[in-house]
């Protein structure tokens, strides 16, 4: 793979997207002096497409961002005007992704982070009943370690097949793969790349459930 | 300066209700969370004080065309004599030059006295911050030249905001479209009703069969409150009020008026 | 979809059965009502319940849970008798007038070839009678009664409408109006689209609903024309681009059969002449023998000719410089499978369950919640000896050994009740971030690959799932660098490198690998017409081949196009310079159907939704869109279905096409109410049983159930109960039922029942509805009930699981479980 990171990047730039933050075609003089400023005021939205039904809906995400461009919060998430899709729509779904990851709190009215979003790694040990916060390189090491165990314990190199030859198979039938219908193409690629390097053959999607 | 309103198509309305969460995404709305009841309906279709809009669900059965199930969105209908506006007695409620019925939480007391005022019942009473709320017709958002939340989430385009003297043209070709095209009794709401809504909707059915009142009237004590309490409400307020629900509000005013804002209880 | 969502508006008449399209795909509705102000298109919808979705229809016609067979056989019955087909397409866009061999038959509900013993078909005498040349034998007057066209007639002449209607439970005037209005589709210039979901393919008999499906639109002529299809709405976000890499274990990325340990797989060489159709009688001894066959062309073999390249430029991506000719191509490295086993979901929890797997990755699914017979896959995840599950949260899945997991609202004796520590299972959690937190591309229903920048940064310390899987197969592979061994030479050899300069994962280098290089200078290839078998290109998924470009000395990602003015003349909504859609960025699939055979003049009275066309002086295919077809093939040679081998549209599915018969027969439900009226197999005779004592039978089940969603949720719920706001919409698991049954049973509304099948039972609020009505199924009453299946014991709105009724019994092809019409009994709580 020889065209580099910087090449990709120009190629964004090319395609940004226009955003018409004006729908009505005409501005208002305020009239109420107590009316909220425009929270989304010279905030870019970045484009997403909305991770529920296939329809493919696209959606705008708009964020505050500190003077170095750090990510603060959300502000709010709305259809894409510009998808031809759903041009701008949402249903009730596509409409509350903005609590993917943060919420109002029902007792305060505070915005904040949504707690059931996790936040570290976590392990749960055989026979245990409690969660215990890891790193993620222990986890990971952890997971490899497993994958090698079970795998090198269950592996089938070759196999006599039924003309009686031996043929390699390449194959373990203790390791299962499920799910991976929510990822994005890429991942999806990696995952099925890896796991059948690995020798998986239980690999299954949510398109058969 | 023409009034910009919303117009609402029951006919493409398919009640997935974007509107209702695109409503609390804009307006920073926590969720109430409630059991469920039996039927779709949550908050048993109506509003309060963290859910500015509701869609009402209306099912029954037809003995000529069988099974319906009606969908209705319902929250402020931002009427152009708005009743709310006439009895606040601390003049939190306000008409935009558009006309939008704009309600300002750093005036409102949290007398709660709107709620009974309105023919529809929206104005409601927010706990946490003893404030009423409801909806704005995203006030901040049009103001900036931008649709409402609701409308602009509309996946089918039930949901419309312009300028309402065209929309109130469309809204009459729509109902006579539906009336040739098996909605005989198709009609419009919100042109007339108390002097005009400053929310259209076109209905395949009369109104009452989707929950609204055919002739939308204000309380007849409001009136009076209106024309002869509110002015001289200083002095006359003791001397006029019992322990109604009135009582309640003359107290809330007083109290705010000594500086002694308490928790307010009444829901 | 072969069509895509903007293009329901150019459809004149849409069916939409099998799914609830205004709840589980609402923007579909924007512009099938939008086809319905500007074209006074119809809607009907068929379900057996009248839904959100009914609301919006002009018929709306209910049927039993699983009877689609019935009514779509009734309807190719009516299109026939009443020469509504469009006949001019019938005869050049399909296999109806091909011959079929003497030996085929049918026959008491049972196809030619049956092996009782296995519940298996022998399929040799599903094909075509061929002549000397090889090609398949027609007769174009399709008078043959051995032709497709006569046999198909025949097959149906069993449903008429009355049994038809004793069968479904339709009401008749209901049936009559769908039949009538449906079938004026097949006027000239007319399309209707279909529309379909999970009601249809979640049945025994799921994949022949869709085949009934196909072969009416074929019938009616609307297949690869605006306004028309076969539009399958899919369920969640990626799960098209999930299946293109091919997550599932009888394929490998871009729909390439996986290899077997059967001999026709044991080389590379055997693999390619088993994988390309019409190859198999070829004789080549070598790989460049081969090459020279293909490239003179050779008959029966479709677009598929191409093969031995999509699959030689997956092994190059996926083993780098170790894909040689001399090994071939690393086609060893590729895990065979067992060729006599299956291994999808039902078969891995059916395997877990009695221990034979150790190790499980669940990667953002929740089959505690999702999977069919879920008491029996949650158990089945207590014998594992670890599982790693990413997820944004602590679903169903991941908290399984948890107290909450095990609590049932009656005791069961089928169902186990343990506690963590009889739970022997190391679980990993690993936080993932969630869409928009990230970046990368999905494939919509409609086969648009669009891009999803990121908007915020992850929560905590959440991970894009590219990255973790990045840092895991580099973790994996360095536990294996010091291996010399010839087993491990899968890992220790495998390309991956996905590294920038600093060390981060870089999405592009995915990218650019999944859409194709050349490897010589890892520039892309440009569309997979350039894909080579002899190394020289490595492509991780043929089918997105050109979704990669380069112009001008840039790459570009055509996934991130946003030009949103739609290129066609006639307004036709193809918006092909937004994103991008596999294949070859083609809107509309099999298009040559958009023009009559002579691919000049358009179908009578539909001038404006001729999508390509014939240029004699250019010598090719023009139009809006990219042609689905050989672009320099002539009208007369240009086949309309190049991806089958006999390049038509089939209304027979000859040989291996299908498992269960070449012409869609109607079967019972695994667990029905009643006998089947139609033949004498009350089951499809080619599905497997898994557990024959889980039978649920009439006299102690005797209401149908069914399961399906609601706009304010989806799937499991693990991405819509743990948001306030769609928990707020929805906040408890509920059931509908009739007014009817509710009386019967003495259940209230919004009052607790519990639903119980063999396999276990569930407490929920009752819905009691008007909307569900009573089925008159040979003169019986017959309940019918819907769960929704989106609920758990986590979140904020919770509930229990529908799965922990449903079966472990599966489509006889694709073996998706039968959740949509099952046996259960229902009282109060």
């Amino acid at each position: 793979m020889k065209v580099t990171r910087r090449q990709f990047l120009k190629v964004t730039g090319a395609t940004a997207a226009s955003f018409a933050l004006v729908d009505l075609g005409f501005n208002l003089q305020a009239t109420a002096s107590a009316v909220k400023e425009l929270r989304i005021k010279n905030v870019t939205p970045v484009p997403t497409v909305c991770p529920y039904c296939a329809s493919g809906c696209g959606l705008v995400v708009y964020s505050e961002r500190d003077a170095e461009g750090k990510f603060v919060k959300l502000l709010s998430v709305h259809g894409d005007p510009d998808n031809p899709i759903n041009q701008g729509g949402a249903c009730s779904k596509g409409a509350a992704m903005f609590n993917l990851r943060e919420i109002y709190d029902e007792h305060t009215g505070e915005q904040i982070v949504n707690p059931k979003r996790v936040q570290k790694p976590l392990y749960r040990a055989a026979g245990t009943d409690k969660w215990v916060e890891k790193d993620w390189d222990w986890m990971l090491d952890q997971i490899a370690q497993r994958v090698k165990e079970t795998r090198d314990n269950s592996f089938i190199h070759k196999e006599t097949i039924a003309d009686g030859s031996e043929v390699i198979v390449n194959r373990t039938e203790k390791i299962a793969s499920i799910g991976g219908s929510g990822l994005d193409n890429e991942e999806c690629y990696l995952l099925t790349k890896m796991m059948r390097a690995l020798g998986l053959v239980y690999l299954e999607t949510q398109a058969r459930i | 300066m023409a009034n910009l309103t919303n117009l609402y198509d029951v006919s493409k309305c398919t009640a997935c209700r974007g509107c209702m969460v695109a409503c609390k995404d804009w307006n920073q709305l926590p969720a109430v969370i409630e059991p469920f009841k039996g039927n779709y309906d949550t908050h048993g279709g109506d509003t309060n004080g963290d859910t500015y809009t509701v869609v009402r669900f209306i099912e029954g059965e037809d003995p000529v065309d069988g099974v319906y199930w009606k969908f209705l969105k319902y929250q402020c209908m931002h009427c152009l004599e708005p009743a709310c506006m006439k009895v606040c007695p601390q003049g939190a409620y306000s008409k935009t030059s558009w006309g939008a019925t704009f309600h300002d939480p750093e005036k409102c007391i949290g007398c709660q006295y709107c709620t009974y005022a309105c023919p529809f019942m929206i104005p409601k009473y927010r706990k946490r911050e003893d404030k009423i709320s409801k909806c704005t017709l995203c006030v901040d958002r049009v103001e900036e030249g931008l649709t409402p939340a609701c409308a602009r989430t509309c996946p089918t385009a039930a949901l419309k905001f312009g300028d309402r003297d065209e929309l109130l043209a469309e809204a009459e070709e729509r109902a006579k479209f539906l009336r040739a095209n098996g909605f005989p009794r198709a009609t419009i709401y919100g042109r007339v009703e108390l002097g005009g809504l400053n929310k259209l909707y076109v209905l395949t059915d009369s109104p009452d069969k989707f929950g609204l009142p055919v002739d939308p009237k204000v309380p007849g004590q409001i009136s009076f409150w209106q024309n002869w309490i509110q002015p001289y409400f200083g002095w006359l307020i003791p001397i006029a009020l019992g322990g109604s629900a009135i009582s309640f509000v003359t107290t809330r005013i007083l109290a705010n008026k000594n500086g002694d804002h308490t928790e307010g209880g009444h829901e | 979809m072969t069509n895509h969502i903007v293009d329901l508006k150019n459809t004149d008449c849409a069916l939409i059965m099998g799914s609830n399209a205004a709840e589980n795909h609402p923007i579909s509705m924007k512009w099938l009502l939008r086809a319905r102000e500007q074209r006074n298109a119809k809607i009907i919808h068929v379900d057996p319940r009248y839904t959100r979705t009914s609301t919006k229809a002009d018929i709306y016609a209910p049927l039993r849970s699983g009877t689609d067979i019935a009514f779509l056989g009734g309807m190719i019955k009516y299109i026939i008798d009443n020469e509504r087909y469009h006949k001019e397409y019938v005869l050049a866009y399909t296999n109806a007038s091909f011959l079929v061999k003497e030996e085929f038959g049918f026959e008491d509900g049972l196809f030619s070839g049956y092996d009782a013993d296995n519940r298996k078909y022998d399929v040799s005498s599903w094909d075509y009678q061929y002549d000397e040349s090889g090609l398949p034998m027609k007769d174009p007057t399709l008078q043959n009664p051995r032709c497709v066209f006569q046999l198909m007639k025949k097959h149906y002449e069993r449903y008429d409408i009355d049994t038809v209607c004793q069968i479904t439970g339709t009401p008749k005037k209901k049936y009559l109006e769908v039949l009538e209005a449906y079938s004026a589709t097949g006027a000239p210039d007319k399309t209707g689209t279909i529309m379909y979901a999970m009601g249809i393919t979640q049945h025994t008999v799921g994949s022949q609903n869709v085949r009934s499906f196909a072969m009416v639109q074929l019938l009616l002529g609307n297949m690869g024309r605006p306004g028309g299809g076969v539009n399958a709405l899919r369920g969640e976000n990626n799960v098209q681009g999930a299946t293109d890499m091919a997550l599932l274990f009888h394929i490998i990325p871009g729909y390439i059969d996986s290899p077997t340990n059967g001999p026709d797989n044991k080389d590379l060489l055997a693999y390619i002449r088993k994988a390309t159709p019409g190859a198999g009688k070829l004789q080549f001894d070598t790989l460049e023998e081969f090459r020279e066959l293909v490239k003179a062309g050779f008959p029966n073999s479709g677009f598929k000719i191409n093969t031995s390249k999509w699959m030689i430029s997956l092994l190059k991506a996926w083993w780098g410089d170790a894909a040689i000719a001399e090994n071939d191509y690393a086609y060893h490295y590729m895990p065979k499978r067992d060729a006599n086993k299956n291994y999808s979901h039902i078969a891995m929890f059916e395997a877990m369950h009695k221990g034979e797997i150790d190790g499980l990755f669940v990667n953002g699914t929740n089959p505690v919640v999702g999977g069919p017979n879920a008491n029996k896959e949650q158990e089945a995840l207590s014998k594992l000896k670890w599982m790693v599950s990413i997820d944004l949260w602590l679903n169903e899945t991941a908290d399984f050994w948890t107290y909450p997991a095990w609590e049932r609202p009656v005791e069961n004796e089928n169902v186990p009740k343990l506690s963590a520590a009889d739970i022997q299972t190391e679980v990993f959690f690993l936080p993932a971030a969630a869409v928009f937190e990230k970046e990368g591309t999905a494939a919509q229903t409609g086969r648009w690959v669009q891009y999803r920048w990121q908007a915020a940064d992850p929560v905590g310390e959440s991970k894009a799932d590219l990255w973790i899987y990045n840092e895991l197969g580099k973790k994996i592979k360095s536990l294996y660098a010091s291996s010399s061994k010839p087993e491990d030479e899968a890992i220790t050899k495998l390309a991956w490198n996905y590294d920038d300069e600093h060390g981060h994962d870089d999405i592009l280098k995915v990218a650019a690998e999944l859409c194709g290089v050349n490897v010589s200078d890892g520039l892309p290839v440009e569309g997979f017409a350039n894909l080579k078998d002899d190394g020289s290109t490595a492509c991780g998924c043929w089918v997105y081949c050109g979704a990669m470009t380069y112009k001008d000395g840039e790459v570009i990602y055509k996934t991130k196009l946003r030009d949103n003015k739609d290129n066609s003349k006639e307004g036709l909504g193809l918006f092909s310079n937004w994103a991008w859609a596999w294949p070859v960025n083609r809107r509309i699939v099999y298009n040559r159907c958009s023009i009559s055979p002579d691919g000049v003049t358009p179908w009578p009275g539909d001038e404006k939704r001729v999508l390509i066309h014939w240029d004699a002086a250019a010598g090719s295919w023009v139009g809006d869109d990219v042609c689905d077809t050989g672009k320099t093939s002539p009208p007369e040679k240009a086949l309309p279905f190049i991806m089958r081998p006999e390049g038509m549209g089939c209304f027979f599915a000859a040989k291996s096409s299908m498992k269960d018969g070449p012409f869609p027969e109607h079967y019972e439900p695994w667990e029905s109410p009643t006998a089947n009226a139609m033949n004498k197999q009350n089951l499809n005779p080619a599905t497997k049983v898994w557990e024959p004592d889980k039978q649920g039978t009439p006299d102690k089940y005797p209401i149908i159930a069914t399961t399906y969603r609601v706009v304010e949720h989806w799937q499991t719920g693990a991405l819509t109960r743990n948001l306030p706001w769609l928990a707020e919409l929805m906040p408890d698991m509920m059931i509908e039922m009739s007014e009817q049954l509710a009386r019967e049973k003495g259940i209230k509304n919004g009052r607790k029942v519990i639903v119980s099948t063999t396999r276990g039972d569930i407490e929920a609020v009752a819905c009691v509805t008007k909307r569900f009505k009573p089925f008159n199924i040979h003169g019986q009453e017959v309940h019918e009930i819907g769960l929704l299946w989106h609920y758990g014991f986590k979140g904020f709105a919770t509930g229990d699981p529908a799965n922990r009724l449903t079966p472990h019994i599966g489509c006889a092809n694709t073996m998706i479980p039968e959740y949509k019409a099952f046996l259960c009994d229902v009282r109060r709580a």
